[in-house]
């Protein structure tokens, strides 16, 4: 049985499979910054927005991206006013998930519904759901094109990278919007829970193998986007759960590439 | 104004690169520098010594506007910081034992970083930024590991990375925090032989904040000694003083 001839899974493989090689593009600089737990707590605040959403008869999609976007404003401020500690990063990520529960139960939201967002359902998507999800991560991937340089400055050395005249506020800025545009886009079809893991893996697998930035950019990409493929069809044969087949694929990249490191190592020691 | 001896105008005389004036600076509390002044002149090679906490990195960091004085003015190139654009003339090279990256970067990657904030969106780079980037890798001595992973180096030749892609913008003024920690002698050596080469060719200005005298030793023009260090809020303060050059 040919899963490509279902119109379903011709949908979820287009969504999972853009956004998870997008996902790695952010993740890249996110992971180089020592933040790679960021894209897990915005998935819990965009759960916040996806209960208030459902409460008030929104679209999700729509209250997840003003939650993860307001969210990342107020880090970005509580960073500048050095209040951005530990501490009160867990409580707004964890008020985040325990708003959005106490929401969707208030409005019945099925905890079908729920447990789809939580852990993706991407064979339930609809082609303008699709659409939104390609829209976010085309944007995302024009945002990176545009302030790759600085990015890469601000990620690699920021004090360096301020008095070098990069407006690092700005940088920062953009890559927290950024992260909550791959966390919304990939909600639905990954999950909120799950989609963190498509921006650090990859990116972990990748500077594994490659000996420069943009290299290891690409290759995330790429692993990220072929974990996806792996991932659906390893679900559709096995009846998996796809968002989950999804990321043990790319965790399996990721020892894979460790594994092929530590041969070629040793083989040139 | 005018010249005595013949009436012509004098020409202004050239801004300081660096110039702090009743500079303080306290973390919370705790008072680290107070009313300190510090004035580096074009083409000037000026170290800053001091014991550890003295607040030798603290004071660099306020002129380059990394941390906010809490009084007084520090100004760039005759401009007040607040004002100030023109970072490319600015080249600094953080104090860091290696250069630690989770992703792999190429030591080309890690020079043209530094003219991220000249680059434009689908601009290709321009002949003068190809042959200063071309210079600068050759004056550190990179030249043979453009393509190689920063990560695998020896901490002196990231070290020389890292001065080249604080170079690559030609700068006027170069502050450097701690460069040769943890770097071997032959790398101690390609850096003085560039620093020499930045002031006495290029008329560069260099500040070199270091506890170990001998990575400026016979280069510095002027050595100045940050004293007091963290000292208590009520009584505490941090002066400047000039030491005799080696």
């Amino acid at each position: 049985m040919n899963p490509f001839e279902f119109e379903f899974m011709q949908r979820a493989f287009v969504a999972c499979a853009v956004i998870a090689a997008v996902a790695p593009l952010v993740g890249s600089f996110i992971v180089q910054r020592g933040q790679s737990l960021v894209g897990d707590g915005m998935g819990h605040v965009a759960f916040a927005g996806v209960g208030l959403a459902f409460l008030v008869g929104a679209d999700p999609v729509l209250g997840a991206l003003a939650c993860t976007v307001l969210a990342g404003l107020l880090l970005v401020r509580m960073g500048r006013a050095g209040l951005a500690g530990d501490l009160a990063i867990a409580l707004i990520f964890y008020g985040g998930i325990a708003v959005g529960y106490l929401f969707a139960s208030r409005a019945q939201a099925g905890q079908s519904r729920l447990v789809g967002l939580l852990f993706g359902s991407p064979l339930n998507l609809t082609w303008p759901e699709v659409g939104v999800i390609v829209g976010l991560a085309l944007a995302v991937v024009a945002v990176v094109v545009a302030l790759y340089p600085r990015l890469v400055a601000m990620a690699f050395d920021e004090e360096a990278a301020r008095v070098a005249g990069v407006p690092t506020d700005r940088m920062v800025l953009a890559l927290t919007v950024m992260v909550a545009m791959v966390v919304v886009g990939g909600m639905s079809s990954i999950g909120l829970l799950l989609i963190s893991a498509m921006m650090v893996v990859p990116v972990a697998a990748a500077a594994q193998l490659a000996s420069s930035y943009r290299g290891a950019l690409v290759l995330a990409s790429a692993i990220g986007g072929a974990s996806a493929v792996v991932g659906l069809l390893v679900a559709h044969y096995r009846d998996y759960a796809p968002g989950s087949a999804i990321v043990l694929v790319a965790i399996a990249c990721y020892l894979a590439a460790t594994a092929w490191r530590g041969v070629t190592r040793r083989a040139l020691a | 104004m005018a010249s005595a001896a013949t009436g012509a105008p004098l020409a202004a005389p050239p801004a300081a690169p660096l110039e702090l004036d009743g500079v303080s600076f306290a973390y919370g509390r705790s008072k680290v520098l107070s009313d300190v002044s510090l004035r580096v002149a074009q083409g000037e090679f000026v170290a800053v010594v001091g014991s550890n906490g003295s607040g030798k990195t603290t004071l660099m960091k306020l002129g380059l506007g990394l941390l906010p004085a809490g009084s007084g003015h520090v100004r760039l190139f005759g401009e007040e910081l607040s004002s100030f654009r023109a970072w490319w003339q600015v080249g600094y090279v953080p104090q860091r034992a290696t250069a630690s990256s989770t992703i792999p970067v190429s030591v080309e990657e890690v020079v043209v970083s530094g003219l991220a904030a000249r680059t434009r969106l689908i601009r290709r780079r321009s002949p003068g930024e190809a042959a200063r980037i071309d210079h600068v890798v050759e004056l550190l001595g990179l030249e043979g590991l453009r393509r190689s992973r920063l990560s695998e180096l020896s901490g002196g030749q990231q070290q020389r990375a890292l001065i080249a892609r604080a170079l690559v913008t030609g700068p006027k003024l170069l502050v450097l925090d701690e460069p040769t920690t943890g770097v071997d002698a032959e790398a101690r050596s390609v850096l003085r032989k560039s620093l020499q080469h930045l002031v006495e060719v290029e008329g560069m200005a260099v500040v070199y904040v270091s506890h170990d005298p001998e990575g400026f030793s016979g280069l510095a023009q002027r050595v100045v000694e940050v004293v007091g260090g963290r000292t208590p809020v009520d009584s505490g303060r941090s002066s400047l003083r000039e030491v005799a050059t080696g």
